[in-house]
């Protein structure tokens, strides 16, 4: 198993990051001036670890997620991706999986996941049995040939994630991936990605509105405080792998729950 | 007593237009100078098929080349007007306003300038039809999606590669719409123009059997004009279901498929 639960900051630091951001600032030019989005972010994350991040609307976690991608420049500070700097978007090495189904609705299933692939021009039969081989990853084995209007808001969400790792990329960042569906559905795709990411070992940095998502996939829990975005605290979530649906009911995860949920809400 | 299906009805109408169209003027309820019956508007126009066949053809060519100026500048400008911010501020009010305006109003203008013949035909049905179809252009690489710009990125898109596989993708639909509402302009450009000032067509043969009062021969172009227009609703509407597989079943049947799904792949 891959991942490295209650390894403890400073060890984590000293490990090999997947991830390093160091003294990241940003500001926007608003309507009245200039507003400061996010300051002052500090973020090791090693490889293999599931981070969730957490904090109000508006404190910058997709920005900050926007940045990690290389779809948007920091003001200041600087973001190491597998050792190197990102200054633009690469998915051999960061593979996203957006909010909203971001599918190409005129594409099928396979072609949404083989694109990544096809803008690098790989030979059709490599990138088709890829593309393949992801769907079955996300449980899709089958559904190949069929649009994104013929799939539910989960296997939607499925394709996105089969997209995301087609490239096989050691991070992979999700802004808000299930926010669209509903509580089964959500609960059954948290599930489902903790199984991908124990079978595939990749650095996840997850953004989430949920609570209880958060604690159930996490390694670690980020909490950023309202705009200017800062990290308030880290919260290390040492539940046992593989999660359970049954701890959620344990005290113990209550307790993780509510030590967020008290942060974020006495947290001007 | 259940009723009959639209369709059977609306065929029911079609019929009983076409024996009105017979009956009433051989009641002689209105006289044939104002509705020639049907057969005998039919046989005029067999008896003078080759002028209908040749004045056709003229209109035809000049519908062609309209419309290929139409759809090609209107995309054209429509996509650069559409696509860049700056010029999209500066320009789209006045393509927008521009469109009220009836621009018959410059066929004389036309007619001067390239004489009465198919030029200025086809210069004026090509203005007319390309006002919509530069409209809906710019309008459908405007409404992108955004999440679909920043996805392609997120997975290393290049300039290029995004308006090859996102921009125009994307835009189809808006741009058929487009396209269908100015191919129709078109054809609307060029008869109206061979019926002001002309010396052939379709168009002015309603113009010239008018003055003769020539009821059954009028009645026959205006049953070749018709079937101009059904066939090229029937041939966008062709194209249509085509390439938009995706969107036309997506509106109504989005539910429909997934029911029918494994309940364990569903979530």
């Amino acid at each position: 198993m891959q991942y490295m639960a209650g390894v403890s900051g400073e060890r984590a630091g000293a490990m090999k990051a997947a991830v390093d951001v160091r003294g990241l600032s940003h500001v926007y030019d608003g309507r009245d001036g200039a507003v400061p989005a996010l300051q002052d972010i500090d973020l090791t994350v090693p490889a293999g670890r599931f981070v969730v991040i957490v904090g109000p609307s508006g404190c910058g976690k997709t920005s900050l997620l926007m940045m990690l991608a290389g779809l948007r420049l920091p003001t200041s500070g600087t973001i190491l991706c597998d050792g190197r700097p990102i200054a633009k978007p690469d998915p051999a090495r960061v593979g996203v999986v957006f909010q909203e189904a971001s599918l190409y609705p005129w594409l099928t299933a396979v072609e949404n996941v083989e694109f990544p692939l096809v803008l690098k021009r790989a030979p059709r039969a490599e990138r088709r049995a890829r593309a393949e081989a992801m769907l079955r990853l996300v449980g899709l084995d089958g559904f190949g040939a069929r649009h994104p209007h013929e799939l539910s808001g989960g296997m939607k969400q499925r394709v996105s994630i089969a997209r995301g790792l087609v490239q096989d990329p050691p991070v992979l960042l999700m802004d808000e991936p299930f926010a669209a569906l509903d509580e089964q559905t959500r609960m059954t795709m948290g599930h489902e990605l903790l199984r991908i990411w124990s079978q595939t070992a990749k650095t996840v940095v997850f953004i989430t509105h949920s609570l209880t998502e958060a604690v159930y996939l996490a390694d670690e829990v980020l909490v950023m405080s309202a705009r200017p975005g800062r990290i308030l605290d880290r919260i290390t979530i040492d539940l046992p792998r593989p999660r359970t649906y049954q701890m959620m009911a344990t005290e113990e995860f209550g307790r993780l729950r509510e030590r967020i949920w008290e942060q974020i809400r006495t947290t001007p | 007593m259940s009723w009959p299906a639209p369709r059977t009805v609306r065929r029911l109408i079609g019929v009983l237009i076409l024996v009105l169209w017979e009956a009433i003027p051989r009641l002689g309820i209105l006289p044939e100078l104002f509705i020639p019956p049907l057969t005998k508007t039919l046989n005029v126009l067999w008896l003078d098929r080759a002028i209908y066949a040749a004045a056709l053809l003229v209109t035809l060519y000049e519908v062609a080349v309209a419309m290929l100026i139409a759809c090609g500048a209107g995309i054209l400008i429509g996509s650069v007007v559409g696509g860049v911010a700056g010029l999209r501020r500066l320009m789209l009010p006045v393509f927008s306003s521009l469109y009220a305006v009836p621009i018959v109003i410059l066929y004389p203008v036309f007619t001067a300038w390239f004489g009465i013949g198919s030029e200025s035909k086809i210069v004026f049905a090509g203005v007319y039809g390309f006002f919509p179809v530069m409209l809906s252009t710019a309008a459908g690489i405007r409404t992108i999606d955004e999440q679909y710009l920043l996805a392609a990125r997120s997975m290393g898109a290049s300039l290029p590669q995004l308006i090859a596989r996102v921009v125009i993708p994307a835009s189809i639909p808006t741009v058929l719409t487009g396209l269908r509402l100015g191919g129709a302009l078109t054809i609307i450009g060029v008869v109206v123009s061979e019926m002001l000032t002309s010396a052939n067509g379709i168009g002015y043969l309603v113009t010239k059997n008018r003055t003769t009062l020539d009821s059954p021969r009028v009645f026959a172009a205006i049953i070749v004009i018709l079937a101009l227009s059904v066939v090229y609703d029937i041939a966008v509407r062709f194209i249509e279901r085509r390439t938009l597989v995706w969107q036309t079943a997506g509106r109504g049947a989005s539910a429909g498929p997934t029911r029918a799904l494994p309940a364990q792949a569903s979530a």
